[in-house]
């Protein structure tokens, strides 16, 4: 076993519609990402990378194969274990933001801390400390319909790494910003995954974003067509 | 985390005002319309019963046994001096009325209808004495064989005050007689069927036609609490054995059937008014829930468990219930208040008001223990009503919800 490895999949397929006609999302990837990388996973449409996401972050169970993460195999966790696995082991950044409409910055990035049981004097604290880190230190009492979208997302990484999360796995996190709001958002980023040396995992048809990660995972029809590390 | 559950479904309730606002108007109308028609048709039955048992049902009646199936006037009360006596040393009586009384027929020129003829004592007071439109009770009329009668009747046979007509009847022999009388009175109740089918006249003047000195046929009692009338009168009967001792509720049990489901009947309304109620809150939460489907995956996905995200949809209904049922329960507790001082007017459906025998004036009323019942009723509604919403959330599959990583 791979003691830096943050995820490790093994042979993962995804068969969707085996009863009648079969569509082959994942044909046996094996992928290890290790603490600390700036990963993205690209490839054309239908490629398979949501599936991929999507398995990785146990909200998908593979057909065959299995995924650990940090040593934890997803597929022998119960409904119950796996969503507070997901609670304290990954950050989720989304393309559209997702943060709660009617919850100001601070306490978007309180709340997954909240769940997690933490106290009101730890989670305010580090929630300010969250925001100050992504450049919002003057925008936490405002609600997400009062930030610009790049704003929006920078609350959604400081809610991402609230949780102490072993990797942030992010959705398509630039396909609603402008080329500014990208680069600031891409430069936090690598900041946070340089300082903390916290392990980013993309899905991205965005050339910016692909052009600074530090490995680019390319899939064509389930597989793994090439893996590049810079 | 309860409390920042609950926080988060309160914040959830304002976040589409107008929608809220209008589950909220609802509720609170709702609540408003539920209790205001317990009220009014508690304050309906409460005054017919009051009404009848004040005029036509004596809270407890006696009578010698067989009068009650025959109306023969040879069943009169035996030693009624006595009786009368006794009674009057019982604390629990307020008022006792004796008649002597029979059935017969009242006669004008142009026709006849069939009556029950009371003959009243002069010297006591009777309830049908508020009733007089013109004229007075016969004792105080100066006529000989004086007789009064209700508007309705005089209306039918076509006379009027000072008119003669003829009462016809049988005696204690069985034999048919009858006299002239002269109307010295004329009564206008609520009740059309009462004033079409009552007639009273002095005691001595029936009496003497019946073939009877001075006796009676009937006592009718006021109680000091008509709850324990049948308590009372099942005391009376072991007092008088031989005498048929009948509470308000044996007498007229249509008027019991009322009064018991009164009650039932409210809590009918109340359960209909929060029916629609619930399902407009469904209605409203399944929208609310549709509308944030993505936003309930994500949740989910970042790792908020199923019973979190049960309870925050079950607070957002709790919420919506619990800022309109206040209103809604201030609002018709002013507005019972207000009618039960005032009443609510329906002299405009008199006619058809009188002929069943209610009154034209409504005072509706509510004890303050139904607002608890209902408050409850409501709270257990609106708990009922988030269940559906809050398990269809559970249904959500995250990644269909939030269409992700694509």
């Amino acid at each position: 076993m791979n003691i830096m490895a943050v995820i490790q999949t093994h042979g993962l397929t995804k068969v969707y519609n085996q009863d009648q006609v079969p569509v082959h999302a994942l044909r046996g990837v094996d992928l290890t990402i290790e603490k600390g990388e700036f990963t993205a996973i690209v490839g054309p449409s239908g490629s398979g990378k949501t599936t991929l996401l999507n398995i990785i972050s146990g909200l998908d169970e593979p057909t065959e194969g299995k995924t650990i993460i940090r040593g934890t195999e997803l597929n022998s966790l119960s409904d119950k274990e796996l969503i507070d696995f997901r609670l304290n082991h990954i950050g989720f950044v989304f393309q559209s933001y997702n943060l709660i409409p009617v919850l100001t910055a601070v306490e978007n990035v309180s709340f997954i801390m909240q769940m997690q049981g933490r106290s009101a004097e730890e989670y305010h604290k580090k929630s300010i400390e969250l925001l100050k880190e992504v450049g919002l230190e003057d925008k936490i009492d405002k609600r997400p319909s009062e930030l610009s979208g790049g704003q929006q997302q920078r609350v959604a990484v400081a809610r991402a790494l609230a949780s102490k999360p072993d990797f942030v796995l992010a959705d398509e996190p630039t396909a609603n910003l402008d080329s500014v709001s990208t680069n600031e958002l891409l430069d936090m980023m690598l900041e946070l995954n340089e300082r903390e040396e916290m392990t980013f995992v993309f899905s991205t048809h965005d050339q910016r974003v692909i052009d600074r990660a530090r490995r680019v995972v390319t899939l064509v029809d389930g597989k793994i067509d090439s893996d590049e590390k810079r | 985390m309860v409390g920042n559950i609950i926080k988060l479904g309160w914040k959830n309730v304002w976040r589409n005002k107008t929608r809220s606002a209008v589950v909220i108007v609802s509720v609170v109308l709702g609540t408003w319309a539920g209790i205001f028609l317990s009220g009014l048709f508690v304050g309906l039955a409460q005054g017919y019963l009051d009404n009848h048992l004040k005029l036509s049902v004596p809270h407890i009646e006696i009578s010698e046994p067989q009068f009650n199936d025959l109306y023969s006037p040879e069943y009169y009360i035996p030693a009624s001096e006595a009786v009368i006596s006794e009674l009057q040393e019982i604390t629990f009586i307020e008022k006792i009325e004796a008649e002597s009384m029979t059935t017969g027929l009242v006669q004008s020129s142009r026709s006849s209808f069939g009556a029950s003829i009371h003959g009243v004592q002069s010297d006591t007071t009777h309830v049908i004495e508020q009733y007089i439109v013109n004229g007075a009770m016969p004792g105080l009329s100066e006529e000989r064989n004086p007789v009064l009668m209700g508007q309705k009747l005089a209306g039918r046979l076509n006379i009027e005050m000072g008119s003669r007509i003829v009462l016809s009847f049988q005696d204690t022999e069985g034999e048919i007689t009858g006299g002239a009388f002269r109307v010295a009175g004329i009564f206008d109740t609520f009740s059309d069927p009462y004033d079409e089918t009552n007639v009273f006249v002095m005691r001595d003047d029936l009496n003497r036609l019946l073939g009877l000195n001075n006796q009676i046929h009937d006592i009718k009692l006021t109680v000091d609490d008509i709850s324990q009338a049948q308590n009372y009168a099942d005391q009376l009967k072991k007092q008088f054995p031989d005498l048929s001792i009948q509470s308000w509720g044996e007498i007229a049990p249509e008027l019991r059937m009322m009064f018991n489901l009164m009650d039932l009947t409210m809590y009918i309304v109340m359960i209909i008014v929060i029916i629609a109620l619930v399902f407009s809150i469904i209605n409203s939460m399944l929208m609310a829930v549709l509308e944030r489907t993505r936003e309930l995956g994500m949740l989910r996905a970042i790792g908020m468990n199923k019973s979190r995200v049960f309870s925050m949809i079950v607070w957002e209904t709790l919420f919506l219930t619990v800022v309109g049922t206040p209103v809604g329960l201030l609002l018709s507790w002013s507005t019972v208040r207000y009618f039960e001082v005032y009443g609510i007017n329906l002299t405009a459906f008199a006619s058809a008001m009188n002929s069943y025998g209610f009154g034209t004036t409504i005072y509706p009323s509510l004890p303050p223990v139904y607002y608890l019942n209902i408050t409850l009723l409501i709270a257990i509604a609106a708990l009922l009503s988030s269940l559906y919403p809050a398990w269809k959330t559970l249904q959500l599959n995250p990644v269909e919800a939030i269409r992700k990583f694509n």
